[in-house]
């Protein structure tokens, strides 16, 4: 309440002393929030400013683009090179089909290169021409806070611009981080793993999160001979258990060579590659080395010390639940706040702050029943509460429905890899805590199932709606049998 | 039942029908008794006397079905080999028989001979969806999309030195090798259910006697599911025609077909022969395809697989097949006559199965499309004998006959009078590209609700950005002025069904705009369009025409 009346208070003011500042909002980079946040503020009236470092596809404290990481060095290319790699195991099922195709296939990793590049040129232009369509004012250079109302614009040329605000807002992202072992200048990011030359011979991924299993399942589709080492017993920590265990068994069906509970200690330069030492003392030689062991927030050049803006230990802007940071007239959304780093709650952040600040409706982001998908292949989605976290949060039973099949398509082709469905409901309630999906096309049919759990969708409702088929997708309202009933606590009532 | 392989371990679940058999146990006496206790006497004194289930925990269940004999008025009590005989083993009779024998009945269920083809004395356990039907059409679907893919690959990097090649042979034997191992499925599943399979041809004696091939039986109940099977209008040459039975079983690749028919099944073979490599030409009676689909995907469609390179005939009727002495067939139509064809595909309806069953001699009613008539519950106008599924033509697809089946079973055998409810009942339409949708078409959403906006998407999908082909994709959401409530869902493009599935669950639930918008999307997909659309692409109020278009959002925004 409080809030709303200091916000509404400020509108009046701008009105009064708009001409005050330069701007009424100035963005400090024009990623998926920073963009969204200073269209719709200049869609409520707002006169805006961003700014952003030059294009470039691997980011630096110097480069970046309009567009940021999701349409540069993340979502956007990652995906089309799923699409690429997806298509390596495509065309081993065709031949059951009855599709006569070469054994040896001719796979161009520079025309595939080139083409990701065009596309996320085409799209950063998109991005400027939706900025300058909505009157945002889009500046080239890096920016930092040299006041609570005042920005410095640096210029690629060196040259130095100041501009005052109103409200500015924080936008910068996050960056890859390598793990501090000797020889971690040979590793990669993501970032040049979207870019390399030349197709991996013999690829190594460091690290247990999406990100390491989605090239892991790129390197692999395309033909290469790939390791993937993480700390944990299985990867993507966090997601449901058992999900866990089939993805990990799905990239082992794929050819990926997994090493759980596996550190790298040290990379070494040798003439036949880069020699990569193991915690448990083994060696292997690869041509790459990919660190993908999570990212950090973009906050160093900010200068945010000089007015006082918090940040936490690992160093990402901490905001209150309208984005806003200590400092009144200092906000932050997407990544560099690690709250949940995904472009589209970015977009939510982002929306939530033009709202709030410029629409005159205090709007928080609301982090419920947020989806979200793993582009491995085959993909992970899922929505709402895993087992584990269901178990946990209920007071009373839950209840876990699950479905293990052999999509159809593979009783032709013949790969032997199993389709995984999860519902974990409330037994009191009834309403469906948690979906997990782990198989073809598990994000884009997971979309539809968040739409249901985020209004409280009941397994009755789930039960009543018709199947399409035949589809996977199906399952989800034909789950009729409990799989197992779990007091909360974790203590399982009755496995049937 | 997309996929196969689950069927069987989940139909046969020891735990569904653990809890299936304990359940009643602990269940109080049902509510509903009350409003069944004026039979309840003449009924449980008769039931006594019925000693073909020994135990006692049964009673309840039978309430409705007693009360079905009773209003049919004052019958002998006898005694019946079975509670209730399935004339019919395809979705709706297997699932209407296993999950009456999970709910104690004694069943028996018949079918036909196995055959690819069906016919008055061929068909098979599985019935159409998995032996005609849904489950060979997607395979060959899948199939044939792969020509599709080889071509959205180039676009990625990939080459093939000799262009891929298509063997029909292999398909077609890893094809049927499918089903026969499917249908060895079902019948387990029967089975396992403990219900009796008898191979035959079942015709209907009287109310509770059903003739296969000669033998007799009795039953309480009988359940008529015997589906329908093509249907091919009588014109000169219409011999040479085949049907999707045959179109899903032939001998060698078609090199050129005619298609005729502009419906879903028409649709699907058009995209299924194309991407096999043969030239396609489908003829369609009206404007455009799909008569019944929303206006802007059936629009949207047409265009989309014209330019898979599909030639569509609109407007045009076959009048003659003519077979030449090369052995090539001509299509005269009321406009010209097409030669050269290798095949001609009829897919001009489907008709319910309902000759020689003996159905008009006990009274059954049949409308004028040989469609048995049935009320809500699924009981025809002889209260002993049911029907579910297609012949009964109702919405025919394979999970509504699932829907009726069940329903049906606990109407009859556990005491709980259940209708199947037909509101916001999804499809898909597999054709390339695919649709999917729920609830209404615009059309009929302006015609029941009046004040609509209309939400539509048509964007170039990531994918198609970098393959270069012009795939596009096509969504729409409909939305109740009045109420916010998404009242339908239409999507053409990649992964449709798949993606609509999900999206039944909110529609049906009876969720809103505002629902849909408060879900965060899933990126990058196509899906997520579906909780992205902000501006409405046009009002539409009773009062005034349309409001026109509200603005355009650019779509390759991604959704920033």
């Amino acid at each position: 309440m409080a809030r709303k009346m200091l916000v509404d208070g400020e509108l009046n003011q701008t009105n009064k002393e708009g001409a005050e500042y330069d701007f009424d909002l100035f963005v400090i980079g024009a990623g998926s929030g920073g963009v969204r946040a200073a269209r719709f503020s200049a869609n409520y009236g707002a006169k805006v400013g961003i700014c952003e470092l030059p294009f470039h596809p691997i980011s630096s404290e110097v480069i970046g683009g309009v567009g940021g990481t999701c349409v540069i060095r993340g979502c956007v290319p990652k995906k089309i090179l799923v699409y690429g790699a997806t298509f390596g195991g495509e065309i081993e099922d065709a031949r059951n089909y009855g599709w006569e195709v070469n054994e040896k296939l001719d796979f161009n990793w520079k025309k595939l290169l080139q083409k990701k590049t065009d596309e996320i040129n085409r799209l950063n232009g998109i991005y400027k021409r939706l900025l300058s369509n909505a009157s945002v004012k889009l500046l080239e250079g890096e920016g930092k806070i040299i006041g609570p109302n005042k920005v410095e614009v640096t210029q690629p040329d060196g040259t130095k611009l100041s501009y005052s605000a109103k409200h500015i807002l924080i936008a910068t992202g996050s960056r890859a981080h390598r793990p501090p072992i000797p020889g971690q200048e040979l590793a990669i990011t993501s970032d040049e793993a979207l870019s390399l030359d030349d197709l991996p011979k013999h690829a190594v991924v460091f690290g247990g999160g999406y990100i390491a299993v989605e090239f892991a399942s790129i390197w692999r589709g395309l033909g290469a001979t790939v390791d993937l080492f993480y700390r944990k017993e299985l990867p993507l920590r966090g997601f449901d258990d058992e999900m866990r265990a089939v993805v990990a068994r799905n990239l082992e069906g794929r050819g990926i060579k997994l090493h759980p509970q596996t550190n790298l200690t040290e990379l070494v330069k040798t003439d036949n590659g880069i020699k990569v030492i193991t915690d448990h003392g083994g060696e292997l030689i690869a041509d790459v080395v990919l660190f993908a062991t999570g990212r950090l927030p973009n906050t160093k050049r900010l200068n945010l010390e000089a007015v006082g803006v918090e940040i936490d230990k690992t160093g990402a802007v901490k905001v209150d639940e309208y984005s806003r940071t200590n400092i009144p007239s200092i906000w932050a959304v997407g990544d560099v706040t690690n709250r949940m780093n995904l472009t589209p709650v970015a977009l939510m952040e982002g929306t939530c702050f033009a709202k709030t600040v410029f629409g005159g409706e205090s709007s928080k982001p609301d982090y419920r029943n947020i989806p979200c998908a793993v582009f491995s292949i085959p993909p992970l989605s899922i929505v709402g509460l895993s087992e584990e976290e269901a178990i946990e949060q209920v007071n009373g039973d839950v209840l876990v429905f699950t479905s293990t099949f052999n999509p159809m398509k593979n009783t032709v082709s013949g790969r032997q890899e199993k389709t995984i469905m999860k519902l974990v409901v409330d037994a009191e309630t009834d309403k469906v805590l948690g979906a997990s999906m782990c198989g073809p096309d598990a994000p884009e049919i997971m979309q539809g199932i968040a739409v249901a759990l985020k209004c409280g969708a009941t397994k009755a409702q789930f039960d009543s709606t018709v199947g399409i088929h035949p589809s996977a997708a199906e399952e989800f309202v034909t789950m009729r049998s409990v799989s197992r009933r779990v007091t909360a606590r974790g203590k399982a009532k009755t496995n049937l | 039942m997309a996929t196969t392989s689950f069927t069987a371990p989940k139909l046969s679940s020891p735990t569904f029908q653990t809890l299936c058999r304990n359940l009643p146990l602990s269940l109080p006496i049902p509510k509903t008794l009350s409003s069944f206790s004026f039979h309840l006497s003449p009924f449980l004194s008769r039931f006594h006397l019925h000693h073909h289930h020994p135990t006692p925990r049964f009673h309840p269940r039978r309430l409705f079905a007693v009360r079905a004999e009773s209003e049919n008025g004052a019958e002998p009590l006898r005694h019946y080999d079975f509670d209730l005989f399935t004339i019919g083993a395809g979705s709706g009779g297997v699932r209407a028989s296993r999950f009456a024998a999970n709910f104690g009945a004694s069943v028996a269920v018949c079918e036909l001979p196995f055959s690819t083809i069906s016919s008055e004395t061929t068909g098979g356990v599985g019935g159409t969806c998995v032996l005609r039907g849904c489950v060979p059409k997607k395979l060959m679907v899948y199939a044939s999309k792969y020509s599709h893919e080889f071509d959205e690959s180039n676009g990625f990097g990939w080459k093939y030195d000799t262009e891929p090649k298509h063997d029909w042979s292999t398909l077609m034997a890893n094809k049927n090798a499918e089903l026969q191992r499917l249908t060895g499925i079902y019948k387990n599943i029967l089975n396992k259910a403990g219900v009796t399979l008898i191979e035959g041809r079942g015709k209907v004696v009287d109310p509770h006697t059903v003739d296969v091939d000669g033998k007799l039986y009795t039953a309480r109940h009988i359940l008529i599911s015997v589906g329908g099977r093509p249907f091919i209008p009588d014109i000169p040459g219409s011999e040479y025609a085949i049907d999707s039975d045959a179109a899903l079983d032939l001998p060698s690749k078609p090199e050129k077909v005619a298609i005729v028919g502009g419906g879903y099944i028409a649709l699907e073979f058009a995209g299924i022969f194309n991407g096999l490599t043969s030239e396609v030409h489908v003829f369609i009676r009206q404007k455009k395809v799909l008569r019944g689909f929303d206006e802007e995907i059936r629009d949207f469609v047409g265009e989309q697989m014209a330019l898979r390179g599909i030639q569509f005939h609109t407007e045009e009727s076959p009048q003659a097949i003519v077979k030449s002495a090369d052995g090539s067939l001509s299509l005269k139509t009321n406009k010209g006559t097409i030669e050269g064809f290798s095949h001609i595909m009829f897919a001009t309806g489907r008709r319910p199965n309902t000759k020689n069953l003996g159905l008009e001699s006990v009274g059954v009613k049949i409308n004028k499309n040989g469609a048995i008539e049935v009320d809500e519950y699924s009981r025809t106008t002889v209260p002993s004998i049911w029907a579910v599924g297609d012949v009964t033509d109702r919405i025919n697809l394979t999970p509504v006959a699932l829907m009726e089946g069940a329903a049906l079973a606990k109407t009859l055998f556990q005491n709980e009078p259940t209708k199947p409810d037909y509101r916001a009942v999804p499809s898909a339409v597999f054709s390339q590209p695919p649709i999917g949708q729920v609830g209404l078409t615009e059309e009929q959403a302006r015609k029941e609700y009046g004040d609509i906006d209309v939400y539509t998407a048509n964007f170039r999908p990531l994918k198609a950005t970098l393959s270069g082909l012009p795939d596009r994709v096509f969504m729409k959401l409909i939305v109740c002025a009045k109420t916010n409530k998404v009242i339908g869902l239409h999507m053409c493009g990649e992964d449709s069904a798949e993606i609509a599935q999900g999206f039944a669950v909110a529609v049906k639930a009876g969720l809103t705009k505002a629902d849909f918008d408060a879900t965060v999307g899933i990126h990058p997909t196509s899906a997520e369009e579906f909780v992205t659309m902000r501006t409405p692409t046009r009002k539409i109020r009773q009062s005034s025409e349309s409001q026109g278009n509200m603005g355009h959002e650019a779509k390759t925004a991604a959704g920033v």
